[in-house]
């Protein structure tokens, strides 16, 4: 079936992608806040597979570092004095894993002094790809986190205004056509301003997680208190009643079930939204700052023109963010089809 | 005005009691200010002996299903009293409410809606059990298919799942589920609508045997009278929210009073004739 | 009439709820516009507290939010502390060029996706349909962020389009046409952002808007009868779908109200968004509140315009039948 075919295809890019970053320090083969004074908007590294000689070695994959070209003062050629053969699983600078274990190994390297910038260096010299897959943690968090957050109150809200009616669920349905009928985005600000612009970077972090989440609750819970209703009124629901059921136990068994489907397309769909709510903040100077990396602040580079102009390179973590939103919306799309199938 | 049953004995007082039932519905259309009033129960009274099987009949939106859910506790009349077992029902607390609800229960009318089509047949029947405690773990699900067996389903179709069962097995999973909790009296809500002849002759024989087995009462609704008045011991009639007629079976089939009644009855000897016409008919 | 006049009224009692909302959540926060100020060694610990005592910044929210509310009925709409005016001069500047770039946006948007809606349906399940749905959801995963920085990208390289702002230095001393053209040379870029953000939901509806029409019987008895292709299909099948749609277009407006906010902030075009960040950033409490309410004001008119047009376009609603 074609849709099982996509829905795999899906998953397995967005596992992937979600590994590498959550493998960050592994993946990477920088510190993402180790700079290189050197090579400031250096160019991503080609990698070569021919050598000098005319042999191929797909294998053996190597670089030629970058070097300043002496008739210029930010252009850079590929030094062919020496070559430096990219190597796998060795030592390098030490990382936590996922924020738990210490080590030292990387996927890739090169020895030496060379440095190999697979997406090129910022105004710091810093690699990017090393910055995208931190900031891709951050980013990637934010929006699994948010999504958390707003469905865990839109099935609150909905299962409860849906279940217990009459006023209860006129003031909640009110509340939510309120939070529907508010631009988001403009909402994030202003909500966003309302709160400490000068906090640590955890701080910070949560507190837009929180500010996302709280944006989006709404229609998840109309969706959920529409099952929660029709779930209410069915002639099951109304036998449990006439063997003694209480509220809870009706809930736990009979309504909640109905909810799985909505949850799971809501979560696929929200994840990507909030993401790029994330990075939206991040990028207008809302969110992370530096030197947390995160998507959005290393998109901001691009405002500045210099950069826009000649830097092609520091567009690589939209190539991210259009993958991981590409990936969520096939998933979100295959399973609607799944359920309504 | 209410036509009581003569036949129990004055000493042996009724299982169930009903007294001036009255219940209306207010629908108002969506949109629009008009508003739509049904009055489904019109000071209604009926007496259910024990151990008897009583057949409340009347046509559709005669308030039969009601009465039905009114008797089950499921829904409150706006005034009126039901007893059981001499007891006043109808102001009881909840928490009283909660222990009673063993002893009566309610089969639907319909049965593919009243079984939660996630659930497979043996969490199904256990439900009740599940809910009121009864038993855990294996002897629970023991006890299940124990049940099955008594309404004639195989124990080994305990996973599937109620769409994969025809609608006769679905009433007998419906029964098997109203009688896990050892009720005195079962209310069955045209349960034998929409099967075809055979199976109700099967569901009815099974609701004999289950009867002489549990000492249960039972009231059967349907609209149809040829069915049900073949076990019945009582009858009464519904039309339009009233009782307007109600006595032992032989006294309604001999001498209805009511039009209505004769109406019904009037549908029994259709059927009934066509049915010999078509036996003679086949012979020829 | 009276189902109108329901609806405005409601909008309104959502307004009022969408200024407490803010209130509530401006009370939450710790610190203020004057706290920045505070950090400023220009200005002396005195002048901050009269300012304070000026704009009743310590008072209790109730009493806050009455006063913003007297002001709004005197017309001031609460005060900037940042421009030192009231806040309506700067909504109205701004929500002008808010509304027409979102205006000229929407109308592009649905001038292509229509054509490109209608088109697809009608040749549903072929390739140029799969071509099309699969162009959609390439550009539907794209953030808007990025189109705008690809398209701001685009046109520095080729040094087609002025970058940034609503009008070019020494636009006072333009002719009356040429004013024109520039002030539309500078809306093509946030435009075509704002455009290709939208184009791929719209298209989406519209084409499962006009397969279902296209399931009708009179379609295919107007087919029978030997009328053409696009006849069929813009003189028939879309006026059929146009119930959904109305509904659709009003509700894109309020998306594309929100999608601006970015959109402008990044090309530099004088809106409602830039006003609202620089707010942001400043703590600039009631600006905050008024650009919220501003765009909040313009999703409820979208989705009246909505049932307005509903009522307008098909004949059914007007003819109560519905």
């Amino acid at each position: 079936m074609r849709n099982r075919r996509r829905i795999v295809a899906a998953l397995s890019v967005l596992a992937a992608l979600h590994l590498a970053i959550l493998l960050a320090g592994f993946v990477a083969p920088y510190d993402p806040a180790s700079q290189n004074r050197d090579f400031p908007f250096a160019p991503p590294t080609r990698i070569h597979f021919v050598n000098s000689h005319g042999h191929v070695h797909l294998l053996q994959p190597f670089i030629y570092e970058w070097r300043v070209r002496p008739d210029s003062f930010n252009e850079y050629e590929e030094d062919r004095d020496r070559e430096y053969p990219v190597r796998f699983f060795r030592q390098g600078p030490e990382y936590k894993l996922a924020g738990l274990l210490r080590s030292h190994i990387h996927l890739f390297e090169v020895e030496g002094s060379a440095h190999i910038f697979l997406a090129g260096t910022d105004a710091y010299g810093r690699d990017q790809f090393s910055r995208i897959l931190y900031g891709g943690q951050v980013s990637l968090a934010a929006g699994l986190l948010a999504t958390g957050i707003s469905l865990f109150f839109g099935l609150i809200v909905g299962c409860v205004s849906g279940f217990y009616g009459r006023w209860i669920d006129e003031s909640a349905m009110r509340l939510v056509e309120l939070f529907l009928v508010l631009p988001w985005l403009y909402f994030l600000l202003a909500v966003r301003s309302f709160l400490p612009l000068h906090i640590s970077p955890t701080q910070t972090f949560f507190l837009l997680v929180a500010v996302i989440g709280t944006i989006g609750w709404a229609r998840p819970a109309r969706l959920i208190r529409g099952v929660v209703l029709s779930a209410k009124t069915r002639k099951y629901v109304i036998a449990s009643r006439g063997f003694g059921a209480s509220d809870s136990y009706i809930l736990r068994r009979h309504v909640l079930p109905q909810t799985y489907g909505i949850l799971l397309t809501q979560s696929a769909l929200l994840v990507p939204q909030y993401v790029i709510a994330e990075v939206t903040l991040s990028f207008l100077g809302l969110g992370l700052s530096e030197p947390a990396p995160s998507w959005g602040n290393l998109l901001s580079n691009l405002q500045q023109y210099n950069v826009l102009v000649s830097y092609w390179w520091m567009f690589a973590p939209a190539l991210a963010l259009v993958i991981v939103s590409l990936g969520y919306l096939q998933l979100a799309n295959a399973v609607h089809e799944l359920q309504s199938g | 005005m209410e036509n009581e049953a003569t036949a129990p004995p004055a000493f042996v007082p009724p299982l169930v009691r009903a007294v001036g039932l009255n219940k209306r519905y207010v629908q108002r259309a969506p949109f629009s200010q008009k508003r739509f009033v049904i009055d489904a129960l019109v000071d209604v009274g009926l007496e259910v002996a024990a151990a008897s099987i009583t057949a409340l009949v009347g046509e559709s939106g005669s308030g039969k299903s009601t009465l039905a859910r009114s008797l089950a506790m499921l829904e409150k009349p706006d005034c009126g009293e039901i007893w059981f077992e001499g007891k006043q029902i109808t102001q009881s607390s909840d928490k009283e409410l909660a222990l009673l609800r063993p002893r009566i229960q309610l089969v639907h009318q319909d049965s593919a809606g009243a079984l939660n089509p996630r659930f497979t047949a043996a969490q199904i029947i256990a439900e009740p059990l599940e809910i009121q405690r009864r038993e855990s773990g294996p002897r629970m699900r023991l006890r299940a298919c124990e049940l099955m067996e008594e309404v004639g389903l195989s124990a080994s179709w305990a996973d599937r799942r109620p769409l994969e069962f025809s609608g006769g097995q679905r009433q007998r999973l419906a029964i098997a589920r109203a009688i896990a909790l050892k009720p005195d009296f079962l209310i069955l809500d045209e349960s034998l609508s929409g099967l075809d002849l055979s199976t109700q002759a099967q569901i009815l024989n099974l609701l004999l045997d289950l009867q002489s087995a549990y000492s249960l009462t039972y009231l059967l609704i349907s609209h149809d009278l040829s069915l049900v008045g073949q076990v019945a011991d009582f009858v009464a009639v519904m039309y339009r929210g009233k009782v307007v007629e109600a006595g032992t079976r032989k006294d309604i089939f001999a001498n209805p009073r009511h039009a209505h009644t004769h109406e019904l009855l009037g549908a029994v000897r259709l059927v009934e004739s066509a049915f010999r016409t078509a036996q003679a008919g086949g012979r020829q | 009439m009276n189902y109108l006049e329901r609806r405005v009224i409601h909008g309104m009692l959502l307004l009022v709820g969408v200024s407490v909302l803010c209130f509530v959540f401006g009370s939450l926060a710790p610190g203020n516009f004057f706290d920045e100020m505070k950090l400023n060694p220009q200005i002396s610990p005195a002048t901050v507290a009269a300012l304070r005592s000026q704009y009743g910044i310590d008072e209790p929210l109730p009493l806050r939010y009455g006063r913003w509310v007297k002001s709004v009925f005197r017309g001031e709409w609460g005060y900037s502390f940042a421009y030192n005016c009231p806040v309506k001069n700067l909504l109205l500047v701004r929500a002008r060029n808010t509304l027409l770039l979102t205006t000229l946006a929407t109308l592009l948007a649905w001038l292509i996706a229509v054509p490109l809606g209608v088109w697809t349906a009608n040749r549903r399940g072929r390739w140029d349909d799969r071509l099309g749905l699969a162009g959609t959801s390439l550009l539907l995963s794209v953030p808007e962020l990025v189109i705008a920085l690809v398209l701001l990208y685009w046109v520095v390289r080729t040094h087609g389009l002025p970058v940034g702002g609503m009008v070019s230095v020494g636009f006072d001393g333009l002719g009356k046409e040429a004013k024109l053209i520039d002030i539309v040379s500078h809306l093509v870029v946030p435009a075509a952002t704002l455009v290709l953000a939208s184009l791929p939901l719209l298209v989406r509806h519209i084409r499962a808007s006009v397969i279902e029409v296209l399931q009708a019987p009179f379609i295919h008895a107007a087919r029978a009868h030997g009328i053409g292709g696009a006849r069929v299909l813009f003189r028939y099948a879309l006026p059929a779908a146009a119930n959904p749609l109305s509904s659709l277009f009003g509700l894109s407006v309020g998306a594309l109200l929100s999608g601006s906010l970015l959109v402008e902030v990044i090309t530099g075009w004088p809106g409602l968004g830039p006003l609202l960040l620089e707010a942001a950033m400043a703590r600039d409490i009631y600006v905050v509140v008024g650009a919220v309410m501003a765009s909040t004001f313009f999703m409820i008119a979208g989705s009246i315009l909505a049932d307005i047009l509903l009522v307008v376009v098909d004949p059914r609603i007007r003819l109560g039948s519905i």
